[in-house]
């Protein structure tokens, strides 16, 4: 074990902030978590229940801030600047403190993107159409003046993912089975609502998402349609009309919808780009930061002291960032030992 | 005599015999065509489609597959009012695809 | 006042009158040709003009101006305009000062080409009178003129940055011989003045230079190579001339007359086009107004370079500028000569062959034309709003756009609300213009069905063509930024300004330069928040890069265009950008660090 403590800063305090910061402290460190946000748990503090098992976020979420109960969490703690000193890095933080550490974990996670960008499909403009976390948030809640006993509903995929014109042209992973997943869970909500999926293609990659899409299927009777929605309308009485084409039968189709809910994609945050030039760290062309190896060092920068985990280097599930972030701890702690 | 249907050519496509000149020169002319992933985004939003069944989706595919006559088809309701090159997520050139189209010959030949 | 030569000739002067023979003649042919190869309409339209007192006034008072005193330049640029104008106004000057000295004190000379150039040579001490000192004196002080004139032309070539300019024109080497022999017209008509000075008579300026040169020369012997020298000069850039951009210099002064006469482009490479591609004078303006310079490698795809590959027959490259082009006519405007860059492409872009074209003629409009009649309920007048293709992508704007027409009271009904027939515009953008004009007979049957007595739009595409290619007699075209100015200068339509909102207009190319509309918008958002100006704006504003005029600019290629309009936006820093083109907006709000709003929008949203 080190003898004297070297200071990890956590630039994140998300699932893969936290979960990094328990294997840390696991391990003898005393790592030290920033948040812009007042709350920790980022993202997933915002979903209701996370796939395949249907487990609640908030589960998750409380047992990793209860384990990270002794580590030093700032939050609502912004970092002004961040720059490189001989053996480490100083970060000036919004408090007025200066931050000196040996390493640097990056675990900044995502943003979503911003769907009102997508002029074409309305949001913003009609009152019908809402986002992915929108709904998260409605599980949640119950409380969204939007939703109002449903007949028929559209989720279109893809939505600032594979886009050019949105400035994101990866695919972001998730979308697909979060649509699959929040349209059984509506389902079940208003069972006799006809439900739509309209995607490019479906990427069920994970363990038993394959699963999901033949309940969805034979259990919901979701209509999957093949298919990026074009653009949405308005009818006379508030409804929203979708136009797609159901590429698999060559014919363009229109539905009336009452809620139309757009799977918001994932892109990198911008504060991580904006740190990483700060201190010489790589960004893909993605936009996304770059690893030092896509397969055998997604974990490492490619500078030394500085480590991601999580979303911050591409679209990740929630069992990914964690393992990535357990990851990560253990590649700051052969960094850390080696330096001794 | 009446055997309850008739011999016609068969529909299906068969890949050996399609001849991929056209195609071929349009990706050299236009490397855009390459990069369409079927969405279909065009097709719904195409302002001809509704009278005339246009689609780019549809045109891109078609002479992969040797279907001439329904590209030909397709391309003569095109208006360029320019909706499809605005929403397609690759940000495909659309409308220089079909203007570059309208120019080939079946052979693929650039017509002078 | 005595004659030098008795024979009044002296074979120095062979060069310059085999340089003048030469391009008189091939001036003389290149315009019969331009004429001849206007179609008859023109030709007849023209002619009448040249015997017109209306046109002859004009024609001589644009020429004047334009030519000589280079008024466009002046206002854009005072160093270029001074270099142009001393240049060309002071030479113009020497050669009338010239026949004028002739017909003063040589009278049956006139007939002699040569004289009035070389009068100094031939004629001796005429400034002993008051008319010689006086002529003596002008002729020295227009030949300062144009000496200042080159030295700033001289600097410019080097450093073109110090006259303002930060892209020139690279030069060909017939181009560069026309220069250089121009470069030394001057200076050599000094030396050969200076030389002659204590015999024939000077000024201010050739007197003193020629006291410099007896000081260390003894004879007189270096003044018939001076003349010889300068006499060759004129040769060298007479005849290269109709091979350089000095071609300008005669081409522009048959244009302007062509110009007033109301003559347009029918052909890319014949009658007004070739006329406007001979009146290019290469100086590169256009270069660096030009949206798609931002991109280094677009950089030679300005109509300066079309007007040069025109010239030239590089149909390669001809066919590639052509096409790449956003026709969002930048360069007409900030153009010297007035050369009108988009329509000479659009021409070009007509010219091509195709082995497939599209019909219209068979669509059958009657569905349409039957639901706006039953949308108005047998009522004739009112508003017909068209959104038209690109709106059906904003939904934003069609909303906003309802919903004050509703707020101001207006009786409307829509002519697309499940989309409708493309207008026709981007068929004519794209050299496709006889399929364009079905479009245009399809479009004109519903809205003469509607009974309507204006015809709302809000996208400046449709706009231009609506305006300049529909026989809509009777039935009003108004962009939508003017009519709801209209409705709030009339106070139909309340709108509450809002403190410290600052919003600027961003001029679609469509609808500043390609209509004229600049004021109305910027007026009706005066009334929701204070409107501030671009870096370029009105005439000389930026297009979006997303422009439809451009048929072979990919996406990527655009998205340099598309940050350099905005940097251009942004410099007063605005709390919103606000445009009237739904093209526009669905091409800067992804890429705007602020919000990005049609005109219709704000105004909603203030009222």
């Amino acid at each position: 074990m080190v003898n004297r403590t070297p200071v990890i800063a956590i630039i994140g305090a998300g699932i893969a902030g936290l979960e990094a910061a328990r294997q840390l402290s696991a391990l003898g460190y005393k790592p030290i978590l920033i948040e812009k946000a007042p709350v920790t748990g980022g993202h997933v503090a915002e979903w209701n229940r996370l796939f395949p098992d249907m487990s609640p976020a908030a589960d998750l979420v409380q047992s990793l801030e209860a384990q990270t109960a002794k580590v030093r969490t700032m939050t609502s703690t912004e970092i002004l600047s961040i720059n490189r000193l001989k053996d480490g890095y100083s970060l000036v933080l919004s408090d007025g403190n200066i931050l000196i550490c040996q390493a640097v974990l990056f675990a900044t996670g995502f943003h979503l993107f911003d769907a009102s960008k997508k002029e074409e499909y309305g949001y913003g403009i009609y009152e019908r159409v809402i986002t992915n976390r929108d709904l998260e948030q409605w599980f949640n809640t119950r409380h969204d003046a939007r939703i109002h006993n449903p007949k028929a509903m559209g989720f279109v995929h893809c939505v600032g993912s594979r886009d050019i014109k949105a400035g994101n042209t990866q695919c972001s992973k998730v979308c697909c089975i979060t649509a699959i997943k929040q349209a059984i869970e509506i389902k079940e909500e208003f069972p006799d609502a006809e439900v739509y999926c309209f995607y490019m293609d479906l990427r069920l990659f994970g363990k038993k998402y394959e699963d999901f899409y033949i309940k969805a299927q034979r259990d919901h009777g979701i209509h999957f349609i093949r298919g990026r929605v074009s653009e949405v309308g308005e009818a006379i009485d508030g409804r929203v009309v979708v136009k797609a084409e159901d590429t698999l039968n060559g014919k363009p189709v229109k539905v009336t919808l009452d809620l139309l809910v757009l799977m918001a994609g994932i892109v990198c945050n911008p504060d991580a780009q904006h740190y990483a030039r700060e201190i010489g760290v790589a960004v893909d062309d993605d936009g996304f930061l770059k690893s030092r190896d896509n397969v055998a060092s997604i974990t490492e920068s490619s500078r030394p002291g500085v480590f991601f985990a999580g979303a911050c280097t591409g679209a990740k599930t929630v069992p990914e960032t964690l393992a990535e972030a357990r990851s990560a701890a253990l590649a700051i702690h052969q960094y850390l030992s080696k330096r001794g | 005599m009446d055997f309850g249907f008739k011999l016609s050519p068969s529909s299906a496509v068969n890949l050996d015999t399609v001849d991929h000149a056209r195609y071929d020169r349009l990706v050299r002319l236009e490397p855009d065509a390459l990069t369409c992933i079927g969405c279909g985004s065009c097709s719904a939003t195409c302002t001809a489609a509704p009278w005339s069944g246009m689609s780019v989706r549809k045109v891109i595919l078609g002479l992969q597959r040797g279907r001439d006559d329904e590209v030909d088809a397709m391309l003569s309701r095109c208006m360029l009012c320019g909706k499809c090159t605005m929403v397609c997520p690759r940000g495909i050139n659309t409308r220089h695809l079909i203007l570059t189209l309208c120019r080939l010959n079946r052979k693929g030949e650039v017509v002078r | 006042m005595r004659e030098r030569i008795a024979s009044h000739f002296d074979p120095f002067v062979i060069p310059f009158l085999i340089g003048m023979a030469f391009v008189l003649g091939y001036c003389l042919i290149a315009m019969i040709r331009v004429i001849a190869q206007l179609p008859k309409a023109d030709r007849k339209r023209f002619l009448v003009s040249l015997i017109t007192p209306k046109y002859i006034w004009i024609n001589i008072r644009d020429i004047f101006l334009n030519c000589l005193i280079h008024v466009k330049l002046w206002k854009r640029n005072r160093v270029l305009g001074f270099m142009h104008s001393s240049i060309a106004f002071g030479w113009f000057m020497i050669i009338l000062l010239g026949h004028l000295e002739v017909m003063l004190f040589v009278p049956e000379r006139i007939h002699l080409f040569y004289y009035p150039i070389f009068f100094n040579y031939f004629v001796a001490e005429t400034e002993s009178t008051i008319q010689g000192s006086l002529l003596m004196f002008l002729m020295d002080f227009f030949l300062l003129m144009i000496l200042s004139g080159i030295a700033i032309a001289i600097i410019k070539r080097f450093a073109s940055r110090i006259v303002g300019m930060r892209r020139t024109t690279r030069l060909s080497l017939l181009d560069q011989v026309g220069l250089y022999s121009l470069w030394a017209i001057f200076p050599l008509r000094l030396l050969a003045e200076s030389f002659t000075a204590h015999i024939s008579g000077g000024s201010f300026l050739t007197i003193p230079t020629n006291w410099v040169f007896r000081q260390f020369l003894g004879n007189d012997l270096n003044a018939l190579p001076t003349w010889w020298a300068y006499s060759i000069a004129l040769c060298v850039f007479m005849c290269v001339l109709p091979f350089t951009r000095y071609m300008h210099i005669p081409a522009e002064m048959l244009l302007i007359p062509m110009r007033n006469a109301g003559i347009r482009i029918r052909h890319p490479r014949k009658g007004f086009a070739l006329l406007e591609v001979y009146s290019c004078p290469g100086c590169g303006v256009c270069i660096d107004a030009c949206p798609m310079s931002v991109r280094k490698a677009n950089c030679k795809d300005c109509t300066v370079y079309l007007n040069r590959q025109l010239r030239r027959g590089n149909e390669r490259r001809i066919e590639e500028i052509s096409d790449k082009c956003l026709l969002c006519g930048k360069c007409t405007a900030v153009c010297q000569v007035g050369a009108q860059g988009p329509e000479l492409r659009v021409a070009q872009r007509e010219r091509r062959k195709y082995a497939l074209s599209p019909s219209f003629a068979g669509i059958n409009v009657r569905p349409m034309a039957s639901a706006v009649v039953n949308g108005a309920g047998g009522e004739s007048g009112g508003v017909l709003y068209f959104a038209g293709c690109m709106t059906q992508l904003t939904p934003s704007i069609r909303r906003a756009t309802t919903s004050l027409l509703d707020k101001a009271g207006v009786r409307w009904q829509m002519m697309d609300p499940d989309g409708g027939l493309c207008c026709g515009r981007p068929l004519m953008m794209a050299g496709r213009s006889e399929q364009a004009r079905e479009l245009i007979a399809k479009n004109l049957e519903i809205i003469r069905a509607s009974g309507c007595d204006t015809l709302l739009l809000s996208c400046p595409i449709c706009y231009r063509i609506f305006k300049e290619e529909y026989a809509l007699e009777g039935i009003r075209v108004v962009h939508h930024s003017v009519f709801f100015q209209e409705l709030i200068a009339a106070g139909k339509l309340q709108v509450q300004r809002e403190d410290g909102l600052k919003l600027v207009w961003h001029d679609p190319c469509e609808l500043g330069r390609g209509c004229g509309i600049y004021d109305e918008p910027r007026a009706a958002l005066a009334a929701a928040g204070e409107v501030i100006e671009a870096g370029k704006h009105h005439a000389e504003s930026i297009c979006c890069g997303g422009s439809l005029g451009s048929l072979t600019l990919s996406f990527e290629q655009r998205r340099p265009m598309v940050q350099n309009a905005l940097d251009n936006l942004t410099v007063e820093n605005p709390s919103e950008i606000v445009t009237g083109c739904p093209l526009c907006l669905a091409t800067f709000v992804r890429a705007a660090d602020r919000p990005v709003r049609d005109i219709a929008e704000v105004l909603d949203s203030h009222s």
